[in-house]
């Protein structure tokens, strides 16, 4: 008797499986890009019927590094756990010498993607990029850029602006700040130079005319902003903040079709087209090897650039 | 229409039966998640959120400014009753709150906490209403040195938590500054005491670290002695409810701490810990009752629970007024509002009344609700105190493990949990006071990562940090609040100190 | 310190020398690990290494102080420790930290709930345990099925929530 309840209750834990019910990591805390778009993706998936039911489980930690080793390494051949993560990450297995890096998993798709934006206090006297630059070159420890965590995007965007115009990229006076919110208090109370962060958390100062924009990031200038890009300036630069998906590593052929296609058929319903809308997402949406081809370039260049400003030795 | 009409506009929407039920729902799956120990309100909003996208924007707003501040609130009671807060703005309310309830006088303190609660929540919901563009360009002010002044004086403020024993106290706040030391170093990115483990390079927690040392410390520190008293097991004493004396004394708390609270949840870097702390020491202060400090004083109880709802509100000024969210909480809540098609900017007063206005009225209607939810509900409460021990502590374990598991369900977590717990416990049996070790812990990296920014900014030159007319305040009013109880001390032996709080009164 | 003022001078303090020397450990370990950080302290002046010496130092400060008044026997007196159901509470925390993963939510907190409850008097673990885990999965349905929160699951939970 007692075999046999334990016996069902095997049968009952190992059957479970089967069900294609989805749980998406999202390694960072509660709020940030990623568990919005993890959260995103559970209402998405549950109202277009892709998944019965989908749990988001946040494990926050070091940009993401902890949350993407404890997925790699305990979901090995489970096709029914993602993880969301994005440019950040490849970033940060670096400075944080992540045992565990992007090879380590099955990565499905890019989803959405940001660019970056330069932008100065209404009040500054600089009043484009060249100014700007003109200045950096002059004395760059007089020039203080408000972004987000060291080693980030932003961070590395200053880093490539500052070789771009030809100034020691070690010699950049970076603060970084712990959150959007915060860095942009800083800029609007006029306590920096100049801020750096996506161009999603300043439009709605740009548009107010608290804050002056004075480039952005995109290969080509974006519509609706008024703005040239780095490369119009002479600068070359380039760099998209985008976030995307992973399955687990040591999935079959079939598995890793079955998990992209269910994600493509997301990607394609006007429902999360409705929702990048609502949240000023861009669809920038790149799958199969396109999406494996950009994903190695990026990861050669970041390792470059934090050579360059110190945070990799 | 002017702003006063859109209110009453909003007001009306919101009386509907319906919309009230709705908001009674948000407050009670906001306390219900919101009073487990290491689940604060962002997790609680994250979690919850989705609920509300099922129903139509006004219905959605209003459960949804429910849950929010159920989720505030929740943690005083756990708070109060067990000595387990979950999150570092309800630290301060167990120090005075749980004597309080230990002595029989749980129905009075969680009274003071619902009805100062509300009390902050109304004012500063108005104050958000109606000064929101004027308050944000204040906290605007604030840069890098003014924030470093802040946490000077939290620091020095902070001093009247330590207890009996200088050296103690301090020990306990620098153990706080070391472990506050531990991850990756916000500015330059570099790994401090980490030791290669990758669950260190995020830092320790504070909410594991409060949970273990108050809810698994004092477990294993009552478990520990010899002699079972059972004097402080008495469920109630004298009335359930405030006496005539209760609200004399927490009146005037209640609103000192809603006005200390507000601005602190307004400034983008404040944080509402820091509210709760510059509350008890002003209380500390004034108090005509010093000597029931550290013993159960209501006023420690009614200003910082009255700081810590105002601050919650505080957080919406930023975020409203500018788009800023400058908590996890508010950054939950901005996805929230763009589910409505809310577009959270310095233009939105001007282009989105009705739902700005929906969303005030909606957070006057759910305070209203979580004092109708919770004061029937103390007396229930107060029961609690009267489950036998074995099984009140067996809950109380339940639940502080639930939390921390809930939030991160990690070995690694656990593994810390009960680390600093067996700390905890070590501490009480030698007289260390536990909450500087837990204010050092928070306040350490705020004070660390301001002085450096303001430094980057000056490029080496401290004079920086006493050129802004704020900051040189704030520094010159902790120096004085450093200095003068110590000549005070050092001639009247402290009666004096209790005269002048007297005469202030 | 008040305490010994009423009291005829106590011997030096064993357990006080003890926690004076951890003291010093923990403020060298800070020391050490500050001293191999890169300083990069840039225009500030103030590098990551610099915060952790500071309180290296003074937790070493702290130490000495320490030391001094437990020579002098300046500590206040300890209550007798009665130490079995202090390790039971221990053993229940470090049992759901190990079963938590394999056995899910209701068993490991099942435990814990039961040792907690022998560590203050309730000795007959056969009644405990199965109350404990009953308790802990009632717990765990309302807080993973109802509100959500993401709670591990094991054999118990799978057996009456096929889908988890």
């Amino acid at each position: 008797m007692k075999q046999f309840v334990l016996a069902s209750l095997f049968a009952a834990a190992t059957a479970l499986p089967a069900m294609a019910d989805y749980t998406i990591i999202a390694p960072a805390n509660p709020g940030g890009g990623w568990d919005q778009t993890a959260r995103t993706m559970q209402t998405v998936m549950q109202e277009e019927g892709i998944s019965k039911s989908v749990q988001v489980q946040n494990v926050p930690g070091a940009g993401g590094t902890i949350g993407l080793a404890q997925f790699a390494n305990q979901n090995k051949g489970n096709p029914d756990t993602l993880i969301v993560g994005g440019y950040v990450m490849v970033g940060a297995i670096l400075t944080n010498n992540s045992p565990v890096s992007l090879k380590d998993v099955t990565p499905i798709a890019r989803l959405t993607g940001e660019y970056e934006a330069i932008v100065v206090p209404a009040a500054s006297p600089i009043q484009d990029i060249n100014g700007l630059v003109e200045a950096l070159k002059a004395d760059p420890g007089a020039v203080s850029w408000a972004g987000g965590s060291a080693g980030g995007t932003d961070h590395i965007a200053v880093g490539l602006i500052a070789k771009a115009a030809g100034v020691d990229p070690t010699k950049i006076n970076y603060i970084a700040y712990s959150g959007g919110g915060e860095a942009l208090a800083a800029i609007l109370g006029n306590q920096v130079t100049a801020g750096i962060s996506s161009l999603g958390e300043f439009e709605a100062q740009i548009q107010a005319g608290t804050l002056r924009l004075l480039a952005v990031t995109s290969p080509e200038r974006l519509e609706g902003v008024d703005a040239p890009t780095l490369q119009e300036a002479g600068l070359d630069v380039t760099l998209e903040n985008w976030r995307m998906v992973a399955a687990a590593p040591g999935l079959s052929d079939e598995q890793k079709a079955k998990v992209t296609a269910d994600v493509e058929k997301m990607v394609k319903s006007e429902n999360w087209q409705k929702q990048l809308a609502d949240k000023g997402w861009m669809d920038t949406y790149l799958a199969g090897p396109e999406f494996e081809a950009q994903l190695e370039k990026d990861v050669a260049a970041t390792g470059a650039i934090l050579k360059d400003i110190g945070l990799v030795k | 229409m002017s702003a006063f009409e859109f209110l009453l506009q909003g007001l009306a929407t919101a009386a509907d039966p319906m919309m009230l039920l709705y908001a009674l729902v948000g407050v009670t799956l906001g306390t219900a998640v919101g009073v487990l120990p290491g689940i604060g309100p962002a997790l609680t909003v994250a979690l919850l959120l989705p609920v509300t996208y099922r129903l139509d924007p006004a219905g959605s707003l209003i459960m949804f400014a429910g849950i929010y501040y159920g989720g505030m609130y929740g943690g005083s009671t756990t708070s109060i009753l067990l000595n387990t807060p979950g999150e570092s703005a309800s630290i301060i309310t167990a120090l005075e709150g749980n004597k309080m309830a230990r002595k029989g006088r749980g129905g009075p303190a969680l009274a003071t906490a619902a009805i100062g609660s509300f009390i902050a929540g109304l004012i500063a919901t108005l104050l958000l209403a109606f000064l929101a563009p004027t308050i944000v360009k204040v906290a605007l002010v604030f840069g890098a040195r003014e924030y470093f002044a802040l946490m000077v004086l939290a620091f020095v403020t902070v001093s009247a938590a330590f207890g009996d024993s200088a050296l103690r106290g301090l020990t306990s706040l620098f153990l706080g500054l070391a472990l506050a030391c531990v991850g990756i170093d916000q500015l330059t990115g570099q790994a401090r005491l980490s030791f290669g483990v990758p669950e260190l390079l995020d830092g320790i927690e504070v909410t594991t670290m409060a949970v273990a040392m108050f809810a698994v410390g004092e477990a294993l520190f009552i478990a520990g002695q010899r002699v079972q008293v059972d004097e402080e097991v008495t469920a109630v004493r004298g009335s359930i409810w405030m006496s005539r004396k209760d609200w004399a004394r927490s009146w005037k708390p209640w609103l000192r701490g809603t006005f200390i609270g507000f601005p602190i949840g307004a400034m983008p870097a404040g944080g509402a810990e820091i509210g709760t702390f510059l509350s008890y020491a002003a209380e500390k202060k004034l108090t005509r009752h010093p000597e029931e400090f550290g013993h159960g004083a209501i006023e420690g109880v009614a200003g910082p629970e009255a700081a810590n709802n105002a601050s919650a509100a505080g957080t919406l000024v930023p975020l409203l007024t500018l788009g800023l969210p400058t908590s996890a909480t508010a950054a939950i809540m901005l996805a929230g509002f763009q589910q409505f098609g809310l577009q959270p900017g310095p233009l939105l007063f001007a282009t989105n009344p009705t739902l700005v206005w929906g969303l005030i009225a909606s957070l006057l209607i759910a305070n209203a609700m979580l004092l109708v939810l919770n004061l029937p509900m103390i007396g229930l409460w107060v029961k609690l105190l009267k489950v036998p021990k074995p099984w009140l502590y067996a809950g109380i374990l339940l639940f502080a493990t639930l939390g921390t598991i809930g939030a991160n369900p990690s070995s690694f977590e656990l593994g810390l949990l009960l680390a600093f717990g067996v700390l905890g416990y070590l501490m009480r049996l030698f007289g260390y006071p536990i909450a500087p070790i837990v204010v050092g812990l928070i306040l350490g990296p705020m004070a660390e990562q301001q002085l450096r920014r303001a430094l980057s900014i000056s490029q080496g030159d401290w004079l920086y940090l006493i050129q802004s007319p704020i900051a040189a305040t704030l520094l010159a009013i902790a120096a004085l609040a450093l200095i003068v109880p110590l000549i005070l001390r050092a001639r009247g032996k402290g009666e004096m100190l209790s005269q002048l709080a007297a005469e202030e009164d | 310190m008040s305490v010994s003022r009423h009291e005829p001078p106590r011997r030096r303090d064993t357990a006080a020398l003890i926690v004076a020397a951890g003291l010093v450990v923990i403020g060298a370990v800070l020391l050490w690990d500050s001293s191999r950080l890169a300083d990069l302290g840039g225009y500030s002046g103030v590098g990551p290494a610099s915060v952790p010496r500071v309180v290296g130092v003074a937790l070493i400060g702290l130490a000495i102080w320490t030391a001094v008044e437990a020579m002098r026997g300046d500590f206040p007196l300890r209550a007798p420790q009665n130490i079995p159901p202090v390790l039971w509470i221990v053993a229940g925390l470090a049992a759901q930290l190990i079963l938590l993963n394999v056995a899910g939510f209701s068993i490991a907190t099942g435990l814990l709930f039961a040792f907690t409850a022998r560590a203050f008097g309730k000795r007959n673990l056969a009644m405990t345990i199965p109350i404990g885990i009953a308790v802990s999965f009632v717990v765990w349905t309302i807080f993973s099925q109802l509100l959500m929160l993401h709670l591990p699951a094991g054999p118990l939970e799978h057996l009456v929530f096929p889908r988890g």
